[in-house]
């Protein structure tokens, strides 16, 4: 099914047409999405192994490594919907972020993916790991605290091989960044990623975070304009 | 005895043998990275992810060993065409329902033929100058010994009947043929059995537990239906399959529409029995795929029921996808 088909089967039913997290069936809900986002992961990461013999061979490295995480992440959200009494299947997902993941370019590939999506996995992370906190589940709060570690590696990951699979052709890194940010303005889960403290906002653009991972200042902010725009998921 | 200093290869030709194993375990993790999203089952999924990052660690650490050996870094080389072509027999496989014969390929022919060869190459590289290659190896023959063996749980799991076990066995010999005709990953025939186990002695850690997979793998071994959607389903499938036009529109939802073509393309596989194979729910409304399966193939069926003052009514209902019966697969 379509995104926008279950969002709006959702709000037929005075649903919210996202899992606000405000009871566990929601984070349960949340931690099904994200389990098949991982999954999605470890497959657009596998692809890039796969698809770029040429690319240079460090470059395969960081995503050969990008694999084993995500295969972990996989697990390890199997296990955490084992532990909120869910199995894979409750829930209707999407690929959508695998189609994502089918860019062309190398360097598209990282942006859209590495720097985009995990990017906006580091969001979703922050905020998981802050009602785990709040709500006193510390299996949830450490887990995904050690996926959140992994996901920023990723968008450093992502950062990296944006320059160095761009230098010396402004051109190519133009259309990559212009890649990413279409995937940035896609997911803005509805208009509720946005910047501001976890208690003010549904999912809190992460600064520091995107900071680490190296996002310019001028790229956050531009993330935070783009988020006051409009949205399909 | 032999002296201390004695020694079977020469720096060139250990950089030869290193850019073998180089081009071979390269290959195996662009492939096995490439073959993740094209497979469906999750344990072989995991299987897989879990083992590119160990295989692109052994093709780093004999890239970096090149230069040691006044060779160019990070550089791989088939020992002939014929090692190649096998290569490229075992990366052939790429249809959703070939995920035992992608495994067989590296987990029974490739790593265990790998795990054999270094082992051969310690037992013959010399102990006092080529510490270096030998740390290199044993610890490539730590984790192949260990992906051996969860390659064997993941294949045991999924070639489940005899006929995937016969094919496995085909494809098999089919692919050690090439491996022989090759001389191996060196060109230089393949290594004596060796004495040691072919797989992990040690049990996995949890980390690397292949039977954890599987049972990741079935997380939900009864779909958690409602009593009375499940006499729904079982009788609106049953009507399907009696082709009986009016009886399954008993169930359609005030307002709903029947989809004529879904019908027909239901029809066309001839279905002889029905299953349910996933079951999601948004909010009240539950998500049914039912998969219908015949002579002509198999065709699922996406449902979405509503509860209703009468009982559950479908709301909406879509082929998901209609699989044609496959012929046979012809002999290699
Ligand atoms: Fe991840
Ligand atoms: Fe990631």
């Amino acid at each position: 099914m379509r995104a926008r088909e279950v969002a709006q089967l959702k709000i037929d039913q005075g649903l919210p047409p996202f899992p606000d997290l405000a009871s566990r069936d929601s984070i349960k809900d949340r931690v099904h999405g994200i389990m098949v986002g991982e999954l999605q992961a470890m497959e657009g990461a596998g692809r890039t192994v796969c698809d770029f013999p040429e690319a240079p061979w460090e470059f395969t490295l960081d995503m050969a490594r990008q694999v084993w995480d995500e295969s972990r992440h996989v697990e390890i959200y199997l296990r955490l919907l084992e532990h909120l009494d869910g199995y894979a299947g409750e829930f209707p997902e999407t690929t959508i972020l695998w189609r994502c993941a089918c860019a062309e370019d190398a360097a598209a590939r990282v942006a859209g993916v590495n720097r985009g999506l995990e990017g906006l996995a580091c969001d979703v992370f922050n905020q998981l790991v802050h009602i785990a906190r709040k709500m006193g589940d510390p299996i949830l709060e450490r887990a995904v605290e050690f996926v959140l570690a992994d996901e920023i590696t990723h968008v450093r990951m992502g950062s990296k091989w944006l320059t160095r699979l761009t230098e010396g052709d402004p051109e190519r890194r133009r259309r990559a960044i212009e890649f990413q940010e279409t995937i940035d303005e896609r997911f803005n889960l509805g208009g509720m990623r946005r910047l501001g403290d976890h208690e003010a906002v549904p999912v809190s653009i992460a600064t520091d975070v995107r900071r680490m991972a190296g996002f310019t200042e001028e790229e956050i902010e531009r993330l935070i304009k783009s988020t006051q725009r409009s949205q399909v998921y | 005895m032999p002296h201390p200093l004695e020694g079977r290869f020469s720096v060139d030709h250990s950089a030869r043998l290193i850019r073998n194993y180089r081009y071979a375990v390269e290959r195996a993790l662009r492939a096995l990275g490439g073959w993740i999203a094209l497979t469906p089952e999750i344990s072989a999924k995991l299987l897989m992810g879990r083992h590119v990052w160990d295989l692109a660690q052994h093709a780093d650490a004999f890239g970096k060993r090149l230069p040691e050996l006044r060779a160019p870094a990070q550089v791989s080389e088939p020992p002939n065409p014929a090692f190649a072509a096998f290569m490229d027999a075992l990366e052939e496989p790429e249809g959703k329902e070939q995920t035992v014969e992608r495994l067989v390929g590296v987990y029974r022919v490739l790593k265990p033929h790998l795990l054999a060869t270094y082992r051969d190459h310690v037992a013959r590289a010399n102990p006092v100058y080529e510490p270096p290659t030998r740390r290199i190896l044993e610890r490539c023959i730590e984790d192949e010994a260990r992906h051996i063996a969860a390659g064997e749980t993941i294949l045991r799991h999924l070639a489940s009947t005899p006929a995937l076990d016969e094919r496995a066995a085909v494809w098999q010999g089919r692919l050690e043929g090439l491996l022989a005709a090759a001389g191996g990953v060196t060109g230089d025939g393949l290594p004596q059995a060796s004495a040691a186990p072919p797989t992990a002695t040690q049990p996995p850690e949890l980390d690397d537990d292949a039977r954890e997979w599987i049972r990741l793998e079935r997380t939900v071994t009864v779909w958690p239906i409602p009593d009375d959607l499940r006499a729904t389903l079982q009788s609106f499938g049953d009507a399907l399959l009696a082709r009986d036009a009016a009886a399954p529109r008993r169930w359609l939802a005030a307002g709903a529409a029947w989809d004529v073509g879904a019908e027909s393309s239901l029809y066309a596989v001839k279905p002889a029995a029905h299953r349910v194979v996933a079951f999601a729910r948004v909010g009240h409304h539950r998500l049914v795929k039912l998969s219908f399966e015949g002579a002509d193939g198999a065709a699922t069926l996406l449902t979405r029921w509503v509860p209703a003052a009468d009982g559950w009514r479908v709301a909406a209902l879509e082929v998901a996808r209609v699989d044609a019966a496959r012929p046979a697969l012809p002999p290699p």
